[in-house]
């Protein structure tokens, strides 16, 4: 199973390059955050609110679809978001976060004659790790996505620089780079170029995948 | 008439001397503020303090520097706690009589010298 072997390999990458996490998962003390990424086979939209500045509380909903179509998953789950340790260096940040769920999935297997609906529990535990300067950007993400007898743990990695410094209220274009994974649902590695645009009030990405799909993501806090 | 021009003078110098005694900002050295998106939280919490009258962050030199309105004071404890709220650290605050406007013009000032 080549995934398999996949997944494996950046699993131990990211515990390699732990210590240098970013790229927050949830905004500052008080702040609702509303993330959304969007993709042929991976939609997902969530909402938190920080209660302090290192815990944040939300809702998500994700739909998840296998490449050739044969399988797809729908998960309504809470979350949680804590912020473990972050390293403020002079010209750089980097964080650790745990990020986790449980809720509801529903899925679907299609084959040949028919089809097998289930509904399950899911739980979605995960970890972040992230660093980020002015000009360079790295972060390393690994979630399980967990029920009985379901495993679609996603990995993904990310790497970036900015075309040039901006002022603080002048938006600032990025080139991003992300390889990732779902097990059991993608043989396949997904890597999407993106540009990504980050102004103090949004955060959006855009870009097409090595299957020549469109993706899109947003950050938005208020 | 001579004597009408010295008084003006000295009198629009001890006004101005005056009004720029007035103006009072905190300015403080900020450790891991590399993200306009990520720092937003320092300027919306310094904004919706009552005493401030302006709001000015530099990244790339690390600045956060808040002017207060006329005859309003606040600890840069306070100033220190919010942003470290928002996810950062204080290395360096200090109080200066200098507005908003004039630290904004020397920082783009050096910067530009660069």
């Amino acid at each position: 199973m080549p995934y398999l072997k996949f997944n494996d390999a950046w699993l131990f990458m990211a515990m390699l390059i732990s210590p240098f996490a970013t790229a927050a998962p949830m905004g500052f003390s008080e702040s609702f955050m509303v993330m959304g990424d969007f993709n042929n086979n991976w939609r997902e939209l969530n909402m938190n609110y920080a209660t302090t500045p290192r815990d944040a509380f939300g809702i998500g909903a994700t739909y998840m679809r296998a490449d050739d179509k044969s399988k797809s998953r729908t998960l309504e789950e809470f979350t949680y978001t804590r912020l473990i340790h972050r390293w403020n260096l002079p010209h750089a940040q980097a964080n650790f976060w745990f990020q986790g769920g449980v809720g509801a999935l529903q899925g679907e297997n299609r084959r040949l004659g028919e089809n097998d609906r289930f509904d399950k529990v899911m739980v979605t535990p995960g970890v972040q790790f992230d660093y980020e300067t002015t000009r360079l950007y790295f972060q390393a993400a690994h979630r399980l996505y967990r029920a009985s007898d379901i495993n679609h743990d996603f990995t993904s990695v990310r790497a970036g620089f900015s075309f040039y410094e901006t002022d603080y209220d002048k938006t600032q274009p990025w080139f991003i780079l992300e390889a990732r994974n779902m097990n059991g649902l993608s043989e396949n590695v997904e890597v999407t170029p993106m540009l990504r645009l980050i102004n103090k009030n949004y955060f959006v990405e855009a870009g097409v995948n090595n299957s020549r799909e469109p993706r899109f993501n947003f950050m938005y806090i208020f | 008439m001579k004597k009408l021009v010295c008084v003006s003078l000295v009198s629009l110098s001890l006004f101005s001397q005056l009004a720029l005694a007035a103006t009072q900002t905190i300015q403080a050295k900020v450790n891991g503020m590399v993200c306009a998106f990520c720092a937003q939280g320092i300027e919306k919490k310094i904004r919706s303090l009552s005493q401030t009258k302006e709001v000015y962050v530099n990244l790339k030199q690390r600045i956060v520097a808040v002017e207060l309105k006329e005859g309003q004071t606040l600890s840069e404890n306070t100033v220190k706690d919010l942003i470290k709220d928002a996810g950062y650290d204080v290395t360096a605050i200090e109080v200066t009589d200098h507005p908003v406007a004039h630290i904004k013009a020397e920082i783009e000032a050096k910067q530009g010298a660069k």
